[in-house]
């Protein structure tokens, strides 16, 4: 146990709250997986799935068995994943805080969005940090291409870089070029099956909750969607729109905004 | 940026309007997370209820759930404007008279789904009533009632609490109620059954007139005694088979 964890008495302990986001299929919930098995032991850990449409993400998370269930939990999200990570994340709040009041104390509590698409990041009032995940099968440009996840988000982790041979990916290159498109900022190849790229992770947990805890950690967000489809999400062909204060479409959902 | 921990308490020297208050309610925007929630649509939808007779649940709804949950808010609000306005009650007291009227509401809603989901959203209402009416006597005695993992008030008792706090009074009330249910199943649709847009506001207005009948007794309440006890057996049951689903889009 990391020092400093002592239970308090009456209020549940705030925990460093990490926010998953990234495109459907790139790994979150594998990546969520993995931190879980690497920290289980050293850290009390909690986790939230936003799923769109089911609470498999959660279910596949308690049968990793990587973690006591009833850590595990999942809320919806009425469809509109994005809305439940940034514009009004009401529900994921009470979610976080129920975990912590009910395992008090937790040291992290993990937030996996529903993907959607390459846009959707998470609101500082939510997660403390987060990390986003692309993958090498989703190709080598797309770290390129940018976005404000890719761009902003604490962590950009390329996952699966065990498939990059399969996919004819250069990874050197890929994180090369997301470096450049982050200023600097980490990317972090990871692999399941790759010892060392999961201790790279395990490690930066580790050194953010240092952070957290010493309130040196300040939550930074990332900025909002840019335009995108929602090929996924809806069915059918998306209608391109933006996640921004002005008014937008989705496939059958009249003209709204977001706040 | 410190603006999350500034909160602006709405001048208690300049009162609202209803009219903006139940504007601001009404509206999907409020981030108290209603975007989860379907007013029993898509559980009727997965139960087999045919998408053409949306415009009837809807009906049903006005002269059935919505009348308990619209009584239940205009008790709540009489309590809270009672135990407040005259200063008699502490705010233990307060919370002892609140959950009574919960316990009415409860009485009328046989569904544990139900009542799990709008104690669930209560949650929400709570978090906005305990940032923007911090100090009022009802919102206080609100929070009392209603600390996690004990039994939470409800739905309708918070948008009461809300109410005696922000100033909206109670034929306002009723009409919030009656079209919030039926604007949540009109957004609900939209995502569930895509059609041309502009329909399912008609319905919600047909809603809203249905319901006008009952405004003025609903709205002159007082006891819990008296809150309406329609129920939607059949809604009841499909709210309680998509609590067991893994396959939802909408809590409920
Ligand atoms: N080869 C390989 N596959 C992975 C890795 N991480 C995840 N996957 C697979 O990628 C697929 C999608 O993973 P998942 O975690 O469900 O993605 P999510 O939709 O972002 O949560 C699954 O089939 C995983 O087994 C990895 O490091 N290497
Ligand atoms: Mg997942
Ligand atoms: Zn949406
Ligand atoms: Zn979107
Ligand atoms: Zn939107």
């Amino acid at each position: 146990m990391l020092e400093n964890s002592t239970p308090s008495s009456s209020a549940p302990a705030r925990s460093l709250r990490i926010g998953v986001a990234g495109p459907v299929g790139t790994g979150k919930s594998s990546l969520i997986a993995t931190v879980c098995r690497a920290l289980a032991a050293e850290l009390r850990l909690g986790v939230i799935t936003n799923d769109i449409y089911t609470d498999e993400d959660a279910r596949f998370l308690r049968s990793a068995g990587v973690l006591e269930p009833e850590r595990i939990r999942a809320v919806e999200t009425g469809a509109c994943p994005h809305t439940a990570i940034r514009d009004d994340i009401t529900v994921n709040l009470l979610a976080v805080e129920d975990l912590e009041r009910d395992f008090n104390p937790l040291d992290v509590v993990l937030i996996e969005s529903g993907g959607d698409n390459l846009t959707a990041t998470f609101s500082p009032a939510l997660v403390d940090a987060q990390i986003f995940v692309l993958d090498v099968a989703g190709g080598g440009d797309v770290a390129r291409k940018g976005g404000p996840g890719i761009a902003r988000a604490d962590l950009l982790v390329v996952n699966k870089t065990d498939l990059a041979p399969y996919v004819g990916v250069d990874v050197p290159a890929m994180v090369a070029d997301a470096e450049t498109a982050r200023e600097g900022r980490q990317v972090l190849a990871l692999s399941r099956s790759d010892a060392a790229s999961v201790e790279t992770l395990a490690a930066w947990v580790r050194g953010l909750l240092v952070e957290h805890r010493a309130g040196t950690h300040t939550p930074q967000d990332p900025g909002p969607m840019a335009p995108h489809f929602h090929a996924d999400e809806e069915g059918g062909p998306g209608l391109l729109h933006s996640h921004d204060e002005t008014e937008h479409v989705h496939d059958g959902e009249p003209a709204h905004t977001h706040h | 940026m410190n603006l999350s921990t500034t909160p602006l308490s709405p001048p208690l020297s300049a009162p609202l309007s209803s009219a903006t208050i139940s504007m601001m309610l009404a509206d999907a925007r409020l981030p108290v997370g209603g975007h989860v929630h379907s007013a029993g649509l898509e559980p009727a939808l997965s139960g087999g209820m045919p998408a053409a007779q949306v415009p009837g649940y809807m009906l049903g709804r006005v002269r059935t759930v919505t009348l308990v949950e619209a009584g239940t808010a205009v008790v709540a609000r009489h309590v809270a404007v009672q135990g407040t306005g005259q200063g008699v009650f502490g705010a233990a007291q307060l919370a002892v008279a609140l959950a009574t009227v919960d316990r009415a509401w409860a009485a009328r809603t046989p569904s544990r789904a139900v009542r799990d989901v709008s104690r669930s959203l209560a949650r929400g209402y709570q978090r906005l009533a305990g940032t923007l009416w911090a100090e009022h006597p009802a919102v206080v005695a609100s929070a009392l009632g209603s600390t996690p993992p004990g039994p939470t008030l409800s739905r309708p008792v918070l948008l009461g609490v809300i109410a005696a706090a922000a100033g909206l009074d109670a034929e306002s009330l009723v009409r919030l109620v009656v079209y919030d249910d039926a604007q949540t199943i009109a957004a609900a649709m939209l995502k569930l059954e895509p059609l041309d847009p502009a329909i399912p506001p008609g319905w919600v207005l047909a809603a809203c007139a249905a319901a006008e009948e009952f405004v003025t007794d609903l709205a002159a309440l007082t006891s819990a005694d008296a809150i309406p006890a329609w129920g939607a057996p059949e809604s009841e049951g499909w709210a309680e088979a998509h609590s067991r689903t893994t396959q939802r889009l909408f809590r409920a």
